[in-house]
């Protein structure tokens, strides 16, 4: 009976500590200042926190920004990222493009070799590409070559009507590329950046059983890059990368490896990169309030636009622009990047968010002056009510009620809250109802219309803001409101295939113009362009941050 | 109604209708594991959004894909090609999670770590959930008493998430006695943890049932008698008293395995362990067909076979289940 | 050690043997619980559910839980309007005051003071004097975006008792009606019955409530109907085994040879017998709809927002566990009392009801 008691007494002891670490946590507050580095110490390699699981390392496969992320740093393309997020040359060691601009003939280098020591040849690319719009491969990328890239045959390849050999891609010799173009594409270049449009091995590719198998494991996938694969397996919580010795560009490399971490829970993120066992993480906003003060906080743009769409086709309440109107003067955006995002986000009163598109003419942020449209978007409490009298006095009716979807995440959650709150005390008479869905049956939803008002988001695919304005021309997939005007179609028009397509001065100001209609009619009311709140050791230096395709490059990193 | 007690013998008695018993159980569980698939599918099919739902997806594309998958046709034919490659050892591909990556791949290295972390919880919430219940049982209505039942109700009120995170930031963050995140290279001590947040309502269940099982054990009257023979202290706590509480807390513990499944979805994000319950989770979340349909399938084909193992042992300790379920006589 | 007697006494009386007693018309006539029924009036002046009064009360533990319960239920209906705040109202500006409450905070505690643990070092603030906000009070604190915690967990409890009371009851009557059909007709009925509710525990629970929260849309009926549809078999198994039980017993064999109806011998000589494990059943069902509630709020398809339940208080501020960790505690607290309550008033009542009945 003794033993027992002793027994019990220690299982109380620990159930009790177990009580009060539940009741007191997070009060103790001895764990201040940066940390003792028990695991990492001296070493080059850098330990770095995601947040979701790889989805796929097939580079024509994949398509979130984790994978993209891992992928680049194994992989190079005919050219890479510089720190501004400008194209320089990769693989390819120079380029020449025609007087036309509908044809691209890259030179590639000839010391870039695969880690089985084969070189690195335009057939790896034509490969790569091919796979990219083989319908049987069904690559989500693949409007990148056809709608976007506007390479010959693509879109004809994807449709199925054409041999993936037609694409209008070749290689006259072993190191030179020539890719033909349906009309001048003015951000090409900085398409060859992206992913999917990386080179694949064929005979490799072959060899390791093709579809579901082929880069699964650390054996069955190639390096041209700056690092090699150390161990992986489909969907791993964590993995690593050692520097490539083979890499072409080997010297400039400081790093030894890269260990991924995934840690799905950002305050389990947070103590592990306390007591070192992270160099780089990513916080949720509730966390900046611990890390302000820090010096090894920062903020990084995230290219992401959150934004209300209207169905403006199918709502007859909705198709009012002056109650669209009423909405987007009714939202107040400081507050909600201040007080409920909090993890730097900026408030966004244009279509096209900042920090990713830059002019080809002076370099500046197409996005940077955020009171262009001011007449059209701003907080203003005033205005909404008068909108939203005459809304009233259009529709006949003073009692609005809508559905408002949101995402099953926190923070989208809350923003929806928030949002709902202010359009209801500042329009009286408005009730919104929120609705959580999953990403996919929110997506599902809002692409066939059966929705009313959604909060949703867009990333940029490439550094120009057709990547945004491209989405609200009639019958467009993403056009979720079924908004139609036939002079932003137009607009549009003339800057893809038109007359600006070989005038770069005159596109961006006709961009301008269409975004100004998609402002004066309120098609979209943007809220907040997304930002990452980011601790990285103050030993590390160097880590790349770009907004669009490859979020964080980690060649040019260095730690100790 | 009687307890039940071991007896060797009966086994031996009733030898030919065992075998007969077990093995219709033994269809039962296989038709209604069938069955159980099927309403899976159907499921699959009424659940909104697709798999292929992306921002950057317009609807040819997706044409495409759902042809290269199979998804556009019927369920019925979908639902054949599904059993007939599951008895091939198929269980198709991830859509969305790992594109393309053969789920038997995909689970084969998580099962095990799911499973070990779920055994060390079941097992110590069964061990510390019996002693805290037989202490309780034993000084019944003393202050360690009520303490014990507290303790047992904090472990089933208190979610596991929040468990998982204090003993995180005690364990692992203040004090460095184990691992915050899963490292497989030291697999056990990093299974701590999580298993003991895993382990907190296994053990309150147990606790609290152990102690009504004991306390009405110690009144019945062959307690009554062995101690009437002279038979005390230990002894009859442990050889009488606590052998006819162990066996009905067997049927308790069956469906509190399965249910360790609810707190590992959660645990396993904390702890960031590549186990299968967030896997289910996320694949939920994103219309990962074949992944739900492969882990529901597991954890049904779990439960009905410890449901099955469980059946079959008090049908061979006690003949009248085996009577009482056969012919609802 | 406690010791109960049971008292089982046969009573001889040899006046009259079954050799010899003459049968009458009226000897074996059904009469039910009619008026005229004559009964045993020793044992009977004692009715049953005295007995059960007197056994409940003399459980001091039961008699708090409910006392608690009553408690817990006044305030979930009374304490969102002891406020001024409202469970929806925002305050972006006034986000994360710890709590505060008047009187109280000139002993040191309730005041508003907050030590926040950050990278560099704790801090120690007071938001309410660094906002110059004399007069505001938030009982229990302010959350993430400025609503008052005391309202909110109120209104919260309002939603999961409902949750738990609506699922609960509605699950006890399919649950009852079901295992009564398939208990007491037995056969083919049940065994179809029987692999049917198979096929539905066969599923992992989990996975059939958060299938059904996609497929409806979320809110505080479908989380009830996904409630009900997974809960109803535990309560249709215990029904059947007690039917089972009571079905072969001899006042319903007795019932029968009287010519008794299915209808007659379900409602009056096996439905009151079940009582017991019934309301035992129902109290535990309660935390396990609360428990299971508190699940989905974690996975993000619990109530949406701006109602909340005592589980999606608890996961929303599970958010800033680390930074503000008294946001966390008056959701858990209620919750894990409102558990602790329901499991011991189950025990007490169980007793009472049922003094031999073993644990379900």
């Amino acid at each position: 009976m003794k033993a027992m008691k002793r027994l019990l007494a220690a299982v109380l002891a620990v159930a009790m500590v177990f009580a009060f670490a539940a009741c007191g946590g997070g009060n103790n507050s001895n764990d201040g200042g940066t940390t003792s580095d028990n695991t990492t110490t001296g070493s080059k390699v850098l330990n770095v926190m995601i947040e979701i699981e790889v989805a796929t390392l097939d580079p024509q496969i994949a398509t979130d920004g984790t994978s993209f992320e891992v992928i680049a740093n194994f992989t190079d393309g005919l050219m890479q990222m510089d720190e501004n997020g400008v194209p320089v040359e990769a693989i390819a060691e120079s380029y020449e493009i025609s007087d036309d601009q509908m044809t691209y003939t890259f030179h590639l280098r000839e010391d870039a070799v695969w880690s089985n020591g084969t070189p690195v040849t335009a057939d790896d690319f034509i490969f790569g590409w091919q796979r990219a719009v083989d319908p049987a491969v069904a690559s989500e990328y693949s409007y990148l070559f056809s709608d976007i890239g506007q390479i010959k045959n693509a879109a004809e390849i994807i449709a199925g009507e054409k041999d993936v050999t037609e694409l209008g891609v070749s290689a006259p010799d072993d190191h030179t590329l020539v890719v033909e173009l349906n009309v001048p594409v003015s951000y090409f270049l900085s398409l060859m950046y992206f992913p999917t449009f990386y080179p694949v091995n064929r005979e490799f590719y072959e060899s390791t059983g093709g579809e579901g198998k082929y880069a699964t494991s650390a054996d069955t996938l190639l390096s041209n890059g700056a690092f090699v694969m150390e161990s992986y397996e489909p969907a791993a919580m964590n993995f690593s990368l050692v520097k490539n010795p083979d890499y072409y560009d080997a010297d400039k490399v400081q790093l030894e490896g890269l260990n991924y971490q995934v840690i799905k829970d950002s305050q389990q993120a947070l103590m592990s990169y306390q007591n070192g066992t992270l160099d780089v993480v990513k916080l949720s906003g509730d966390q900046v309030e611990q890390v302000q003060d820090d010096p090894e906080f920062s903020v990084h743009g995230a290219g992401y636009l959150w934004y209300l769409t209207m169905n403006v086709h199918d709502v007859p309440e909705l198709a009012n622009l002056n109650l669209r109107m009423a909405f987007t003067h009714a939202v107040d955006r400081e507050a909600i990047v201040k007080n409920v995002v909090k993890d730097g986000s900026l408030a966004t009163y244009t279509a096209v968010p900042p920090q990713f598109a830059t002019s080809p003419v002076d370099g500046s942020d197409f996005a940077a002056d955020q009171e262009m449209f001011s007449e059209y978007c701003s907080y203003d409490l005033e205005k909404a009510t008068e909108y939203f009298e005459a809304a009233k006095a259009e529709l006949g009716k003073d009692t609005f009620e809508f559905d408002l979807i949101c995402e099953d995440q926190t923070e989208t959650q809350r923003v929806a809250t928030v949002i709902k709150e202010q359009l209801e005390q500042a329009l009286p008479g408005v009730t919104m109802n929120i609705v959580v869905e999953t990403k996919k049956q929110r997506l599902d939803d809002i692409q066939s219309g059966n929705y009313e008002v959604c909060l949703t988001r867009w990333g940029p695919d490439y550094a120009d803001p057709m990547t945004y304005l491209g989405m609200w021309i009639t019958d467009n997939n993403n056009n979720y409101g079924r908004w139609s005007n036939a002079e932003y179609d137009q607009i549009i028009a003339d800057c893809t295939t038109g007359q600006y397509v070989s005038d770069a001065a005159a596109r961006w100001e006709a961009l301008y113009d269409a975004e100004e209609i998609i402002m004066r009619e309120a098609v979209i009311v943007p809220v907040y362009t997304k930002a990452d709140a980011c601790m990285i050791k103050s030993n590390v230096d160097g880590i790349e941050f770009h907004p669009i395709a490859l979020n964080r490059v980690y060649k040019n990193a260095t730690k100790g | 109604m009687r307890r039940f007690q071991f007896s060797v013998f009966k086994i031996n008695e009733s030898g030919v209708s065992v075998k007969k018993y077990i093995l219709n159980r033994i269809l039962i569980s296989i038709a209604t594991l069938l069955a159980i698939l099927l309403v899976l599918f159907i499921l699959m099919q009424l659940m909104p959004g697709s798999p292929f739902n992306d921002e950057k997806l317009d609807d040819e594309q997706r044409a495409v894909l759902y042809e290269k998958y199979g998804l556009d046709d019927p369920v019925i034919v979908q639902f054949g090609r599904y059993v007939w490659n599951m008895i091939r050892g198929d269980l198709g591909v991830s859509y969305n999670i790992s594109r393309n990556t053969p789920i038997t791949q995909l689970i084969q290295n998580r099962l095990p770590i799911s499973l070990a972390i779920g055994g060390y919880a079941v097992l110590l919430g069964a061990v510390v959930g019996l002693i805290l219940g037989i202490i309780s049982a034993l000084m019944r209505g003393t202050f360690v008493d009520s303490l014990c039942t507290i303790i047992s109700v904090i472990g089933i009120a208190v979610p596991s998430y929040v468990f998982a995170l204090a003993l995180s930031y005690y364990f692992g963050f203040k004090l460095q006695w184990f691992p915050m995140l899963y490292d497989s290279s030291q697999a056990f001590n990093s299974s701590v943890m999580p298993a003991i947040s895993l382990g907190m309502f296994t053990m309150a269940s147990i606790a609290r049932f152990t102690r009504s099982e004991m306390l009405e054990v110690l009144d019945s009257e062959y307690i009554l008698l062995a101690e009437s023979k002279g038979i005390s202290g230990a002894s009859l706590i442990f050889r009488h008293a606590l052998r006819n509480t162990l066996i009905p807390i067997i049927t308790v513990l069956a469906p509190l395995i399965v249910d360790l499944m609810t707190g590992s979805l959660v645990v396993e994000k904390i702890f960031s362990i590549p186990g299968v319950g967030s896997l289910l989770v996320t694949a939920i979340q994103s219309n990962d067909y074949n992944v739900i349909i492969a882990l529901s399938f597991i954890y049904s084909a779990m439960y009905i076979g410890i449901m099955l193992v469980v059946d079959i042992l008090y049908g061979i300790i006690d003949p009248r289940i085996r009577l009482a379920k056969d012919g609802g006589k | 050690m406690a010791k109960k007697s049971k008292e089982k006494e046969l009573v001889t009386t040899p006046a009259v043997t079954w050799e010899n007693y003459e049968y009458q018309d009226d000897d074996f006539v059904l009469r039910g619980n009619t008026v005229d029924t004559k009964t045993d009036s020793n044992f009977a002046s004692q009715s049953y559910w005295k007995d059960v009064r007197v056994r409940f009360f003399a459980k001091k533990s039961a008699v708090i839980s409910l006392i608690c319960i009553i408690i817990f239920t006044l305030l979930a209906i009374l304490g969102p309007m002891m406020t001024d705040y409202t469970y929806s109202k925002q305050n972006l500006e006034e986000q994360n005051l710890a709590p505060r409450i008047p009187g109280l905070e000139n002993l040191g505690i309730f005041d508003g003071d907050e030590t926040i643990s950050t990278t560099t070092g704790s801090k120690t603030v007071n938001r309410y004097e660094e906002m110059g906000l004399d007069d505001t009070y938030y009982w229990f604190g302010s959350d993430t975006l400025g609503r008052d915690i005391w309202t909110r967990v109120w209104s919260g409890t309002q939603v999961s008792l409902i949750i738990a009371a609506v699922s609960t009851v509605i699950n006890i009557v399919i649950g009852m009606v079901y295992g009564l059909i398939s208990g007491y007709f037995g056969g083919v009925v049940d065994t179809i019955m029987q692999r049917i509710s198979e096929v539905f525990n066969g599923i992992p629970r989990l996975v059939i409530v958060i299938l059904l929260m996609l497929v409806f849309e979320p809110g505080l009926m479908t989380i009830i109907i996904a409630l009900i549809l997974t809960e109803w078999i535990k309560m249709s198994r215990i029904t059947r085994a007690e039917v089972l039980k009571f079905k072969e017993q001899e006042f319903v064999l007795a019932s029968k040879t009287l010519g008794a109806k299915s209808m007659f011998i379900i409602f009056k000589n096996i439905l009151p017998n079940m009582i017991g494990p019934v309301i035992t059943q129902l109290m535990l069902s309660i935390p396990t709809a609360i428990y299971t509630e508190a699940f989905l709020s974690f996975v993000g398809l619990g109530i949406p927002q701006p109602r909340c339940s005592l589980g999606s208080l608890i996961s929303d501020a599970f958010n800033c566990f680390m930074t503000h960790p008294y946001q966390i505690l008056p959701p858990l607290i209620v919750m894990s009392l409102l558990m602790l309550c329901f499991n011991l008033l189950a025990d007490g009542l169980r007793d009472a009801l049922d003094p031999k009945m073993k644990e379900m």
